[in-house]
């Protein structure tokens, strides 16, 4: 009995923390629309900005609480709307989710910037007044830190609650969401009352970050306080991201499951301490589930601002086959090293066509691509490859299976959301994703399942070896870099061909308005389970071969927020096409390491300032996250703007060939050993960075001086440098729609300044 | 038998009542109109048909066949399309694969009536019908308002309905575009026996187009009748249509 009630009480601690958490969650989704993926991240900062004060600094507790929490949180969460989440308003839901993830993964690479994780000494997070702060309560003993979490819960349950449906501030949050316009009008301030929001929620969850750390006794780990306060994420899903009672149960629910899980499972289950820590995601999964169907709703916003333009069959064979040729033309000069960070960029570009598929044609939300390859990988290490040691290949029955497998799993994992918006069905992959490394990749020891003896991920590392399709060996670097180009090229081909299909049009139409599609008879359901399989499919097809190319995998690399910057990068690259996904995956894979492997030499060859090349390491691995944060300014990737400087280039014929021979003459150059690979490199980005703008704008000038015209004047400065003529009368009637409205078009009088007729 | 029968449809929003008690009916070949100022309920009302929203009691009849429990895309197989007042296209598709795409969702229903369309042809003859050859190959988010809501009514004869909703398709239409447009509803109602229900501000083709006109307001219906009963029912001018000289 007095376990009972000791374990009751510390889950109801937990709770209430993942309620605080969770709260903060609820109060920003309300008022911006916006679902904080950073949360955690912002309670992982605090915790770890509240140490450094206290004991890293020795403050006194109440200064340091105070700096932190009535100064730092709540600008940090202001700033972080007035600066990032503003610029989110009409664009998709896929873009609002990458670039919170974006902020989240800023604020971890941050944090292991600044206080080194494998600093010397362990940091030592205590409860508020102490560890031995004791009472006793029903013979139990508690500390007073528990004590003041639930107590602090408990008020801002209250407090939140009369906030939102007492006050005519509160209740004007709740109006923000609905309709700011409408609320502006009525006299509200929309904006301010979202900047409060933020700063309210980011208050909150440095609030749970430094209540919870000192009580789940974690180390100070940046990913895993990240994760903690995620587990919150359960809880505000149970309130459905409005109810702040339901959230309340969900979230003590959440805290006394924990408990009783560790207090009456039998203590020989050896895996009892994985599924404590997967019991959020598995609840989450839970009430996806058993969540009402959402009303199908119309697009929240007229015209989103992405725009991907939909490249013809024929630009994709040519692309594709420019592909190949330029790979084999590298891999002929290229070390085995490089080659190796190569086919690895390749392979994640591959995994990134699976989020192309998924996000750019579909509109849905995969957080957990590389979780699939790490069941692909299962797969193929039991039943995919034939011979042992050195003489081991993949078979290609192996490759199926595995690929198969995944788009099943995948089924799995999508059908309790797929009824439910985008939001949803992106949380139940993280939820996958979590479950998958926590529960799945830590299975090393042997398990009896139907009478034998089975080791899901023995050793803790995967020995994969390369394919060997048919009569064709792809073991060497070579001939596998040249395997994963032609098969990403393929898919390639296969995305576009997909996008020009009927099935292709249905998936932009389901993307486009789900609302329409069902009025048109459309089983939207069955539609985002097919597209959702197939792209789980190419996610396994991907990680299987990344997994070949790596030789021996270890969990590390399915890692969850591997995903997410995956997914990130491709966003920014370009999510609508797959050349978006080449971009996203050499970045990731070769471009990061390169730059840090090339500051870490540097480093090492100038000792005196090897402390200026860490910390631009540093900076790289911020690198990421802030090109994600900047998504909201240009949601449409810099795929678009690379294909308009190609067209551009394209256009100008001259221009094209110089490059391409400038090109070809570096490679040969370089082939012949006349120019070391270094030099390749320099003088292939100067060939592509600097030769296009430089030699446009000398061809544009020849151009007009040969045409006899003047360059046209950009529209800004008409009616400044030149005066008006009707042909922009015209355009502009054109562009506004005034003959549309059934308003006359304004007709420019000879000699009379233009302006519309009232 | 009536293509549709709303019975006592109730709608709440929270406290709000959205829709009260709303009766209507809609027979083959006929024009209803559906008017009412802002806010009265219009597109609650057609939500509720298509089933884009749920109703706190009453019911919808689609052919004598109760759907109050069906899914949008379970209704709009049994031959109900609408068009939307808040526009709801396509917009990563041009016009004609916005229209194209609608037969080939209807291709892929489990039952469907007449057999598979060749969807391409089938876009074409649309096209050519509601007069959008000139925009077909456009990006569908370049077109003006007027020939967007013309492209939302062709999706909507993709799917070869019997009864057509269509929320304000005149607004932004020039009054040449008007005029055709309710030259083609006419024809749709009378050469393929289509019931058609329209909400619409433009009186001029309300009063026109329609035998039978329902006036909404707060919810409920204050009059039904023919052109000239809702035109010169008090009740109606006091509460939407204003003093006659205004009437426009």
């Amino acid at each position: 009995m007095q376990q009972f009630v000791q374990y009751t009480i510390l889950g109801l601690v937990l709770g209430g923390v993942y309620f605080i958490a969770a709260s903060g969650l609820v109060v920003t989704y309300t008022t911006s629309g916006i679902f904080n993926f950073s949360q955690g991240a912002i309670a992982m900062l605090a915790a770890f900005t509240y140490w450094q004060l206290r004991w890293g600094w020795g403050w006194p507790a109440p200064i340091a609480l105070l700096v932190v929490l009535g100064v730092l949180a709540p600008a940090l969460g202001a700033v972080l709307y007035q600066v990032v989440m503003k610029n989110l308003r009409g664009t998709s839901e896929v873009t609002k989710i990458v670039v919170s993830v974006g902020v989240m993964l800023g604020f971890l690479a941050l944090a292991t910037w600044v206080w080194n994780p494998t600093a010397s000494s362990p940091r030592n997070f205590q409860k508020f007044f102490g560890a031995n702060a004791i009472v006793e309560i029903f013979g139990v003993r508690i500390t007073w830190h528990e004590i003041i979490s639930f107590v602090l819960a408990l008020g801002i349950a209250a407090g939140i609650r009369f906030l939102f449906v007492r006050t005519r501030s509160g209740v004007a949050m709740r109006a923000v969401v609905d309709d700011p316009e409408l609320l502006e009008l009525n006299g509200g301030r929309p904006e301010r009352l979202a900047t409060i929001s933020w700063a309210g929620g980011a208050f909150l969850a440095a609030l749970a970050g430094i209540l919870i750390t000192p009580i789940t006794g974690s180390s100070m780990s940046a990913n895993a306080l990240t994760l903690l306060v995620i587990d919150a994420f359960a809880a505000a899903m149970f309130g459905r991201l409005k109810s702040l009672p339901r959230t309340f149960v969900g979230a003590i629910v959440l805290g006394l499951t924990n408990y009783y899980v560790v207090a009456y499972f039998p203590s020989s289950w050896t895996w009892t301490s994985a599924f404590r820590q997967s019991i959020p995601m598995i609840m989450l999964f839970i009430i996806l589930i058993i969540l009402p169907q959402d009303r199908l709703r119309g697009t929240t916003v007229l015209r989103t601002r992405e725009r991907f333009h939909m490249p013809t069959m024929r630009t994709a064979w040519i692309a594709a086959l420019v592909l190949v040729v330029v790979m084999f033309s590298l891999q002929t000069i290229m070390q085995p090293s490089p080659m190796k960070t190569l086919a690895y960029g390749m392979t994640l570009a591959m995994i990134a066509l699976s989020l192309v598929l998924l996000t750019g044609l579909a509109g849905e939300i995969n957080l957990a691509a590389l979780s699939f390859g790490a069941i692909g990988t299962i797969v193929v290490f039991h039943f995919g490859t034939t011979g042992s040691g050195l003489d081991a290949r993949m078979t290609l029955w192996g490759i199926v299976l595995a690929s198969l497998v995944c788009a099943v799993v995948g089924a799995v994992v999508a059908l309790p959301a797929l009824r439910l918006r985008g939001l949803y069905l992106a949380l139940a992959t993280m939820a996958f994703g979590v479950f998958v490394s926590k529960m799945v990749l830590s299975e090393g020891n042997p398990r009896r399942l139907f009478g034998r003896d089975f080791t899901i991920f023995p050793g803790g590392t995967l020995r994969i070896p390369r394919p060997k399709i048919g009569p064709v060996d792809f073991n060497s670097d070579k001939a596998f870099l040249t395997l994963v180009t032609v098969l990403f090229a393929l898919l390639a081909i296969g995305l576009v061909a997909i996008r020009h299909s009927g099935y292709g049009r249905r998936l932009a139409a389901m993307k486009d308005s789900p609302a329409a599609c069902a009025t048109l008879g459309m089983s939207v359901v069955r539609l985002k389970l097919s597209v959702f399989m197939l792209s789980a499919a190419v996610a396994g097809l991907g990680g299987v071969l990344m997994s070949a190319q790596l030789g021996a995998v270890s969990a590390e690399r399915f890692d969850i927020f591997l995903s997410l910057s995956l997914l990130m990068v491709t966003v920014v690259g370009g999510i609508g096409y797959a050349s978006g996904a080449l971009l996203a995956g050499l970045f990731l894979g070769c471009s990061l390491l390169a730059m840090t492997n090339t500051l870490t030499k540097l480093g090492a060859d100038y000792a005196s300032i090897q402390a200026i090349f860490a910390f631009m390491i540093s900076a790289v691995t911020v690198l990421p996250a802030t090109i994600g944060i900047t998504m909201g300014k240009n949601p449409s990737g810099a795929v678009t703007d690379i294909v308009k400087g190609l067209n551009d280039i394209k256009q100008a014929r001259p221009l094209m060939f110089t490059i391409i021979g400038f090109e070809v003459g570096i490679w040969l150059l370089t082939a012949t050993d006349v120019l070391t690979n270094w030099n390749f490199v320099i003088l292939t980005a100067i060939n592509l960075l600097v030769v296009p703008p430089l030699g446009g704008a000398i061809m544009k000038k020849r151009a007009y001086a040969k045409a006899g015209v003047a360059p046209p004047t950009p529209a800004e400065f008409i009616g400044i440098d030149r005066a008006y003529t009707q042909l922009d009368l015209d355009e502009m009637e054109s562009v506004l729609g005034f003959d549309a409205l059934g308003v006359a078009a304004p007709v420019l009088h000879e000699g009379e300044p233009a302006h519309a007729p009232a | 038998m009536p293509l549709l029968e709303t019975v006592g449809v109730k709608v709440r929003f929270g406290g709000n009542v959205a829709l009260d008690d709303v009766s209507i009916s809609i027979e083959p070949g006929s024009i209803t109109g559906l008017i009412g100022p802002n806010g009265a309920g219009k597109t609650t009302l057609f939500n509720a048909i298509t089933g884009l929203q749920s109703v706190s009691s009453g019911s919808v009849m689609l052919n004598g066949k109760d759907v109050t429990k069906f899914a949008p895309h379970k209704r709009a197989r049994l031959g109900l399309a609408r068009t939307f007042q808040r526009l709801e296209l396509f917009t990563s598709l041009s016009v004609r694969d916005n229209i194209r795409v609608a037969g080939e969702i209807r291709n892929r229903w489990k039952s469907i009536g007449g057999g598979r369309m060749d969807a391409t042809a089938e876009a074409d003859r649309i096209i050519d019908l509601v007069g959008l050859r000139d925009v077909a190959d456009r990006e569908v988010g370049e077109i003006p308002t007027g020939n967007a809501r013309v492209v939302e009514l062709a999706r909507a004869l993709m799917i070869q309905p019997s009864l057509l909703l269509l929320d304000e398709p005149a607004s932004g239409q020039t009054e040449d575009e008007t005029e055709a447009f309710g030259k083609l509803l006419r024809k749709l109602a009378a050469e393929d026996g289509l019931g058609i229900c329209l909400v619409e501000h433009d009186m001029d083709l309300v009063m026109n187009v329609c035998e039978t006109i329902h006036v909404l307001e707060f919810g409920r219906i204050i009059s039904s009748g023919s052109a000239e009963h809702v035109r010169t029912d008090p009740v109606v001018i006091d509460a939407y249509l204003g003093a006659p000289e205004s009437v426009g």
